[in-house]
């Protein structure tokens, strides 16, 4: 086991993405039906295999608008079981608080997904493989990252549509900070801040890019995020086996160009696509779910 | 001593004993978890039948010590052995064995090791190390850059209090200072380095200007975007630890009637028995209407995580060795 074997191909080289939108007005709705029917569309190689699926999970989050809803996370487990997945794992490790059942219990995340003492992993503390990076964006030569993610047939990002004080936007590249282990690196993971958070995303999304992305955007969150920003109805869940071609979707759909959030812009030329001409957009449109999402004032260069 | 003072003394006392059910859990679940969980290196990982690493084996041996103490238990030479084992040629502790570079485990293990013996050399080589390890971003030179920067709205901290990052060449950030500090209050005198003393003047002070507005830590950030940061048990927990020589500055008050609050929305089973760990160390009341720990296991198993598990034996025990109520050792200034 070492890293996921995903060959590394220029995006030039890659066939068009596939990206769909679905309206969901809230999480009351039966999202496990909706995104199993949503995934039929991919024809995923998930039968009889090991999904992982990582959501954002950050912490307290009383209004709903800062972790990934368990809701979408329940309803994407049961849609892969019902796609044939032998297993379905749910795995974060978050970045400010070690205490990961504090933050599963307060999300009520078992309501929705079951017990979990054998279906989650937290990632902040699992078994560890030294992996030498296939891209030096950033200084960083190599990472210890969970032997759990190496290990999985199947990886699902499934962030959580937010603006980013640092970033600018946190969406399913950014999301793939959670898998690097709080148990090597610390409470917050501040060696990929120095490393530079753009040139991070880049070089941990290169060795462990997702295979497919799910991002709840029925409720986001504008302004300052991840954290602290302001709650954000969008109606929407954003779905594609290219992680790039996602983001780029959702920054449009937030009224933010896509090519203008730098670690985004540099993901396009290697991990998938940001231009919208190579990205086959299914289900809404994205001109009828725009929902123009307020950012900080160091980043009014993305609006439009 | 009043009426009121005897009924206070005498809760504590059967406090720190633990209730009979607690203690049944700790010799029924805990003890035996971590006993049949060890791996044959000696070491303990994160959950049964994983890779043994340095921090959980620390919390491990800290949890049996404490169990058998004063006895050091076959188990815990073992641990020992291991934790020797893993530290790296300049004194430092990585965080899992095949890393090369060492990391704040550092302090734990010094922390834990200092109950044995046979191990003050390496003891002593960790805390020269702690020592020498001085965070990035409070260097003289990004101070100065620091004046013209922007982030100094963003982060309004007073960078030329200087503790000690999760890793080398980064920022001070509260549990690893706070976790260097507790391992240089516990070291006896001649193990104490001359250097430890200004690290430990400045860290202390970092901790206190980390704290959040109302009160309680969290990683380090107290004031982002001039929004205040919501404080956090476990931070808190540690930093309070760390500080509690000065138990009647305004910082511990502060942070202590936070966490005394907090304990009721406590969620975790990792945060609750720290929480309480750290109210006994301050002698203060544990709320009679906390849940039970036998509760909270039965809800996910504490995740299986032994680091919990280990937690939760320090926070039920009654013999306190770990953290007895009252000061620290003194140290000199």
């Amino acid at each position: 086991m070492n890293g996921r074997n995903t060959a590394l191909v220029p995006s030039f080289q890659r066939p068009l993405s596939t990206v769909l939108i679905r309206r969901s007005a809230s999480y009351e709705m039966e999202l496990a039906s909706l995104i199993y029917e949503s995934l039929l569309e991919f024809k995923l190689p998930t039968k009889d295999k090991t999904v992982l699926l990582k959501p954002n999970l950050v912490g307290l989050d009383p209004l709903g608008i800062v972790n990934t809803h368990p809701a979408v996370i329940a309803g994407a487990r049961e849609a892969f079981l019902r796609l044939g997945a032998s297993q379905v794992l749910i795995g974060d490790g978050p970045a400010m608080d070690r205490d990961t059942e504090a933050i599963i219990e307060s999300v009520r995340l078992s309501e929705f997904a079951g017990p979990l003492a054998r279906t989650f992993v937290d990632l902040n503390i699992d078994d560890v493989e030294r992996v030498p990076l296939k891209t030096r964006a950033s200084r960083l030569k190599e990472l210890y990252l969970p032997k759990t993610v190496l290990g999985v047939d199947f990886l699902v990002s499934m962030p959580k549509l937010k603006t980013h004080h640092w970033a600018g936007v946190t969406l399913s590249l950014k999301n793939m900070f959670g898998v690097v282990p709080g148990s090597c690196y610390g409470w917050p993971k501040n060696v990929l801040h120095w490393a530079g958070i753009d040139r991070a995303i880049l070089d941990i999304n290169a060795v462990v890019r997702p295979d497919f992305a799910i991002v709840d955007g029925i409720v986001g969150m504008e302004g300052n995020g991840p954290i602290q920003g302001t709650r954000k109805a969008c109606g929407v869940l954003v779905m594609g086996d290219d992680p790039v071609a996602v983001d780029a979707t959702c920054c449009r759909v937030m009224g933010l160009n896509p090519g203008r959030v730098k670690y985004l812009a540099q993901a396009g030329t290697l991990l998938g696509h940001v231009q919208a001409e190579k990205i086959e957009q299914r289900g809404e449109s994205i001109a009828s779910v725009r929902t123009p999402f307020a950012v900080l004032d160091e980043f009014r260069q993305l609006l439009g | 001593m009043g009426i009121r003072d005897t009924i206070a003394s005498d809760q504590r006392a059967s406090q720190r004993m633990g209730t009979q059910t607690e203690a049944q859990f700790v010799e029924s679940v805990c003890v035996p978890l971590l006993c049949s969980t060890q791996n044959p290196d000696g070491g303990w990982g994160f959950h049964p039948r994983s890779e043994s690493r340095p921090e959980p084996t620390c919390w491990a041996l800290q949890a049996l010590l404490q169990h058998s103490w004063p006895e050091i238990p076959e188990a815990a030479v073992r641990g020992f052995r291991f934790v020797r084992e893993t530290q790296l040629g300049d004194g430092a502790w990585p965080s899992a064995r095949a890393e090369r570079v060492g990391c704040w485990v550092t302090a734990l293990a010094c922390w834990v090791l200092l109950a044995e013996k046979n191990s003050s050399n390496a003891v002593a080589r960790g805390l020269d190390w702690l020592c020498k390890d001085w965070p990035r971003d409070s260097t003289p030179w990004r101070r100065f850059l620091g004046r013209f920067s922007s982030q100094r709205r963003i982060f309004p901290t007073n960078n030329s209090y200087r503790g000690w990052g999760w890793t080398p060449g980064t920022s001070s950030w509260v549990e690893p200072t706070a976790f260097a500090l507790l391992a240089f209050y516990e070291c006896p005198a001649e193990l104490f380095p001359p250097a430890a003393a200004r690290r430990r003047k400045l860290a202390e002070a970092m901790l206190r200007d980390r704290m959040c507005p109302g009160g309680g830590w969290n990683c380090g950030n107290p004031l982002v975007y001039g929004v205040a940061g919501e404080p956090l048990i476990i931070p808190t927990v540690w930093a309070l630890l760390a500080l509690r020589n000065q138990p009647e500055r305004r910082e511990n008050v502060l942070s202590l009637e936070w966490l005394e609050k907090s304990v009721a929305n406590i969620q975790g089973p990792g945060s609750f028995a720290l929480a309480r760990m750290c109210l006994e160390a301050y002698g203060r009341m544990w709320p009679n209407n906390a849940p039970e720990f036998r509760s909270l296991h039965q809800r996910n198993e504490f995740l299986e995580n032994i680091q919990v598990v280990a937690w939760t034996c320090l926070a039920l025990c009654g013999k306190r060795r770990f953290l007895p109520v009252g000061l620290p050792r003194e140290r000199a200034s």
